[in-house]
C-alpha cells in the first residue's frame, strides 16, 4: 500500500487559494490524480468509488468519443510518452490497458501529466467543452480519490482542491473525515491522512512497497528505505488513528504467542494477564465492573488462540478479523492502556522522573496512557513492554527510520538489556518500524523452510514424479506456457527453466542432465500448500525412523516466565533444542558424494541462526557438488553460460 | 448534533443504516456502547451514589439518558434539583456523552443553554470515566465551580464578590422541570 511521505505537501496545500470554478483547468488535471493508482490503493473507500464512478460514466457516455475520453481519463494514468499528445480514439483502450500495467513502475508520473495537459490538442480539449454540457461528468471523476502525493506546485494544488471541493458531497464519509483532518492542520492530521486508511491492521505486504513510496523522499529516507527490505522481507500497515503503536505492540505480541503454536504457552498468558487484573483495580484505580468490559476482550481472544494453537494460519485470520473489528479492538488496546497504566502507577518511584507531561504521574495517566487515541510515547512503550512483553519472554525491537544521518535505519530493543545479543538469545522478536507518529509491524524472513524443502524433496521424490505437476515436466505440446515469456527474466519456459530457479533452491543435488526432468525443483518454488503436507509426513517420517525425534518446532515454554532469568534461561534452552541436524534422509543415488552426507551435519547446524536459515546469503546451496551459480550478464544475455543450463536457457531470453 | 442521529439508526429496533458498507461495523460499535450502558445502569442501581441519579429516557433508547443531581448542601444550589441529558456517541466510551444541563442554571461554568464546561467531558475524557464518575464531578462543581475559565463570566465574578447575589440570581434562574 502506497502511503505518501511525510511532511510539506499537505500542508502546503491548505496555504493555497481554491479557485471557484476552473472547468477546462479542472479537467485537464483531472487524469492527474487518476493517474495515481496509490491514491486509491489507499483509500479503501475512495477505492470502490472509483469503479462505480468508472461503471456509471461509462454508462452515461456511451458514445464512441466520451467512451474513448473517458477511458483515457479513468484510466489509472494519462499517456506514459512525455511529450505525446492525448491518445488518439483508436488507441485510447490500449493506452488504457497498458497504463494499468505501468502506473506503478513510474512514480514522477505528475510531470508528465502536466506536460500532456499543456500540450493536449483536439481530442482532450475537445471532451473537455463537452464537459459543459455533461456536468456530471466531472462529478464522476471528482469521487475518485484524491491523490496523496503531489509535487508542491501551486496549480495543482489549486486544481486538486478545487475539484475535490466542488464534489465534496460526493465523498465517502470516510474521505470527509479524512478532508477534515488535513484542514485542521497541524502533524498529527498529516499523520491522520497518510495512515488514517484502510483496515485498521493491514495485511502483510512485502516491505518494497515502503521502498517505492519513499522514492521521491528526501535522500537519507531513500537510502534507509532502500536498504529495508534487505532486513524485513515484510511489512503490516497499521492504521494511524492514534493508536497505532498500541495496536502494532498488541498484535505483535498475540502475533507471536500464535507462532510459539503452543497452547500451554498461551493458556499461561492468559492467566498471567488474568492475575493483574486486581492489580488493575487496586493500583490502577479502575472500577472493576468497567474494566471486565475490556479485558473480557482479550482474554477470549487469547482463548480463541489457545483452541487454534495448532493451525497457526486459522489463528492469524482470527486474529486479523479480531484486530479489524473496532470495538473488540478498541477493548483490547484499552486494556493494555490500563496495563500500562497500573504499572506506572506501581512504579512511579522508577519512571515518575520520565513523564512528559505536566501533571505528574496521575495527570499523565490520564491525559496519555488511559485517553484513547494517544499516541503511545517512549515511556508508553517502556512501560507496555515492561508489563506485557518481557514477562512473556518476548523481545520489542523498534526500527526507526526518521532523518538522522545513516545508511539504514536505527534499531532499539525493549527490554534494554536485550539489546547487543545476539537474536538467538532472546525470544521471539516484535518488529516494529518506527516514522515519526507512526509504527507498522515488520517481519523478518520466516526462519523455517529451507531444510523443509530438501527433505520433502529428497524423500518424496517418486511420490512427486507421480504427480501430476511432475508430468507436466514431461510435456509436449498441450501446456501452453508461452505468456509467461511475457515477464522480463522469464525464458520462454521449457521444463528446465522452471527448475532454474533462485539458487538457494539448488541444494538438491539436481544435475539436470543426470535426471532430466527433475520434479525437485519445480516443488521447492511451489507455494507451502504444496510443501506442508510433504512437510508433515516427513516428519511422521522421522519420528518412525529416528531416535530420538528431532523436534520439529522450538520446545513450548511450560509456564510463563516470571522473571528475566527465567527468560533467558529459557531462550537459551530454546536455541540448544533447536533440531540438530543428523539427517533422517534417504539419500538418492544422485548424491554421489558421501563425504557430502557427512561434511553435512555439521554445515547444517550452521544455519540453524534464526536469522540466516532463510536469507540468501545461506550458502547452503554450495553443499551440491552440482551447483552453477546463475549470474545476470546483460550483454551475454544470448550465450550459454552454464553446459547443464544451456538447454534451458536457449529459447530464452530474445 | 449529528452523531446522535447516527447512533439513534443503530439503536435497537431503531432505524436500519442504509447503504453504506460500513453499516455492520457501525451498529456492532453502538451495540458495544450499549452494552457497556447496561453495564454501568446495573452499576447505578446496585450501588447508588448519593445525591445524583440517572436512568435511560423512556423512549427505550440506551443512547439517551435523563439525570439529576441534587444541589449538595452549603452550596447556592443546597435543596435544587437538577436535571440533566446525557447523549451518549455510538464510540461510547471511547468518546464523552454529551451532557447539558435541562434545568435553567446560573453558575460560571454552565452557560444559558445548559451547556457545561468540563475538561472529562471534552479533551480530559477517558473510556474509564463513567456515568457516575461525570455526575459526581458536575456535582463538586457546583460548589467549587472553576472561575479561571467561566462560561458565564458575570457569575464567576459574582461568585467571588456577592455570594448573595450570587444566590438570589441562582433562585431567580431555577425553575423546576416537569418530569418527562
Amino acid at each position: 500500500m502506497y502511503q505518501p511521505e511525510p511532511t510539506a505537501y499537505l500542508q502546503v496545500s491548505t496555504g493555497y487559494a481554491m479557485p471557484h470554478t476552473l472547468p477546462e483547468y479542472t479537467f485537464d488535471e483531472t487524469p492527474l490524480r487518476l493517474s495515481d493508482g496509490r491514491g486509491g490503493s489507499s483509500i479503501g473507500a475512495g477505492g470502490s468509488s472509483s469503479s462505480n464512478a468508472a461503471a456509471t460514466s461509462a454508462l452515461l457516455y456511451g458514445t464512441p468519443l466520451f467512451s474513448n475520453t473517458n477511458s483515457a481519463g479513468i484510466g489509472p494514468a494519462p499517456p506514459t510518452s512525455g511529450s505525446s499528445t492525448a491518445p488518439a480514439p483508436a488507441h485510447s483502450h490500449t493506452f488504457h490497458h497498458q497504463q494499468q500495467q505501468q502506473h506503478h513502475q513510474h512514480p514522477p508520473q505528475q510531470h508528465r501529466t502536466r506536460n500532456v495537459a499543456r500540450t493536449v490538442p483536439s481530442s482532450v480539449a475537445a471532451s473537455s467543452s463537452r464537459i459543459h454540457q455533461h456536468p456530471h461528468q466531472q462529478h464522476h471523476r471528482a469521487s475518485l480519490p484524491i491523490l496523496l502525493k503531489m509535487e508542491p506546485n501551486s496549480e495543482d494544488i489549486a486544481a486538486q482542491e478545487a475539484a475535490a471541493r466542488e464534489y465534496q458531497q460526493h465523498f465517502e464519509v470516510h474521505n470527509l473525515e479524512t478532508r477534515r483532518h488535513i484542514h485542521q492542520s497541524s502533524a498529527c492530521a498529516l499523520d491522520a491522512f497518510h495512515f488514517h486508511s484502510g483496515p485498521l491492521i493491514g495485511k502483510k505486504t512485502p516491505s518494497t512497497a515502503i521502498v517505492e513510496e519513499y522514492a521521491k523522499a528526501d535522500p537519507i529516507y531513500v537510502q534507509k528505505t532502500m536498504v529495508l527490505p534487505q532486513t524485513y522481507s515484510d511489512y503490516r500497515p497499521v492504521q494511524g488513528d492514534g493508536s497505532c503503536g498500541w495496536r502494532a505492540i498488541g498484535f505483535g505480541y498475540f502475533e507471536a504467542l500464535i507462532k510459539t503454536r503452543s497452547k500451554a504457552r498461551i493458556d499461561a498468558e492468559r492467566q498471567r494477564l488474568e492475575s493483574l487484573t486486581p492489580v488493575l483495580e487496586n493500583v490502577g484505580g479502575f472500577p472493576s465492573y468497567l474494566l471486565q468490559d475490556f479485558v473480557d476482550e482479550t482474554f477470549s481472544l487469547l482463548q480463541k488462540l489457545a483452541d487454534l494453537a495448532n493451525h497457526p494460519d486459522q489463528a492469524m485470520s482470527a486474529l486479523e478479523e479480531v484486530f479489524n473489528t473496532p470495538d473488540v479492538s478498541s477493548c483490547i488496546l484499552y486494556h493494555l492502556r490500563m496495563l500500562a497504566s497500573s504499572y506506572l502507577k506501581g512504579n512511579q518511584d522508577q519512571y515518575a522522573a520520565f513523564v512528559t507531561t505536566n501533571t505528574g504521574v496521575e495527570g499523565y495517566c490520564k491525559e496519555v496512557l488511559e485517553h484513547h487515541n494517544v499516541e503511545l510515547d517512549h515511556l508508553g512503550l517502556t512501560l507496555l513492554v515492561n508489563v506485557l512483553l518481557r514477562d512473556a519472554g518476548f523481545v520489542l525491537e523498534v526500527a526507526y527510520l526518521d532523518r538522522s544521518p545513516g545508511s539504514e535505519v536505527n534499531t532499539y530493543r525493549f527490554p534494554e538489556e536485550a539489546n547487543g545479543r545476539h537474536p538467538s538469545e532472546l525470544g521471539p522478536i516484535i518488529h516494529l518500524l518506527f516514522r515519526p507518529d507512526h509504527y507498522d509491524i515488520l517481519y523478518i524472513p520466516e526462519p523455517v523452510d529451507l531444510q523443509v524443502h530438501r527433505v520433502a524433496s529428497f524423500s518424496h521424490r517418486y511420490e512427486i514424479e507421480n504427480s501430476p505437476m511432475a508430468a507436466m515436466h514431461n510435456f509436449g505440446g498441450p501446456v501452453n506456457m508461452e505468456t509467461l515469456a511475457m515477464i522480463p527474466g522469464f525464458g520462454t519456459p521449457t521444463p528446465g527453466s522452471l527448475a532454474a530457479a533462485p539458487p538457494i533452491l539448488d541444494t538438491t543435488p539436481s544435475p539436470l542432465s543426470a535426471y532430466s526432468p527433475s520434479p525437485v525443483s519445480p516443488w521447492a518454488t511451489a507455494p507451502p500448500p504444496y510443501a506442508d503436507p510433504l512437510q508433515q509426513q516427513q516428519h511422521q517420517h522421522q519420528q518412525h525412523h529416528q531416535q530420538p525425534p528431532t523436534a520439529p518446532m522450538p520446545i513450548p515454554m511450560p509456564m510463563p516466565a516470571s522473571s528475566a532469568a527465567a527468560v533467558a534461561a529459557n531462550t537459551m534452552s530454546l536455541a540448544v533444542s533447536a533440531p540438530p541436524q543428523t539427517h533422517p534422509l534417504r539419500f538418492s543415488e544422485y548424491c554421489q558424494l558421501p563425504e557430502y552426507v557427512e561434511n553435512n551435519t555439521w554445515r547444517e547446524q550452521t544455519l540453524q541462526t534464526t536469522t540466516f536459515k532463510n536469507s540468501h546469503f545461506n550458502v547452503a546451496h554450495y553443499n551440491n557438488p552440482n551447483f552453477q551459480p546463475e549470474e545476470y550478464k546483460p550483454e551475454s544475455d544470448d550465450h550459454h553460460d552454464a553446459p547443464p543450463r544451456a538447454s534451458t536457457r536457449k529459447r530464452g531470453s530474445v | 448534533m449529528s452523531f446522535v442521529e447516527d447512533s439513534q439508526n443503530t439503536a435497537p429496533g431503531g432505524v436500519p443504516v442504509n447503504k453504506r458498507s460500513g453499516a455492520q461495523k457501525d451498529a456492532e460499535v453502538g451495540q458495544k456502547a450499549v452494552k457497556r450502558l447496561q453495564t454501568e445502569l446495573m452499576q447505578l442501581m446496585t450501588s447508588p451514589a448519593p445525591g445524583v441519579s440517572a436512568f435511560p429516557s423512556a423512549d427505550g433508547n440506551l443512547l439517551t439518558w435523563r439525570a439529576t443531581i441534587e444541589g449538595p448542601e452549603g452550596t447556592p444550589y443546597s435543596g435544587l434539583t437538577l436535571k440533566l441529558s446525557f447523549e451518549f456517541p455510538k464510540n461510547y466510551p471511547y468518546a464523552p456523552p454529551t451532557v447539558l444541563f435541562r434545568t435553567p442554571i446560573y453558575h460560571p461554568n454552565f452557560d444559558f443553554s445548559g451547556r457545561i464546561c468540563l475538561d472529562i467531558l471534552k479533551d480530559k475524557w477517558t473510556a474509564a470515566y463513567n456515568i457516575q464518575t461525570v455526575l459526581l464531578s458536575l456535582q463538586s462543581l457546583l460548589g467549587e465551580p472553576n472561575n479561571k475559565s467561566p462560561l458565564n463570566g458575570e457569575a464567576a465574578k459574582l461568585w467571588d464578590q456577592d455570594p448573595t447575589l450570587f444566590k438570589t440570581k441562582v433562585m431567580e434562574r431555577h425553575k423546576d422541570l416537569e418530569d418527562d
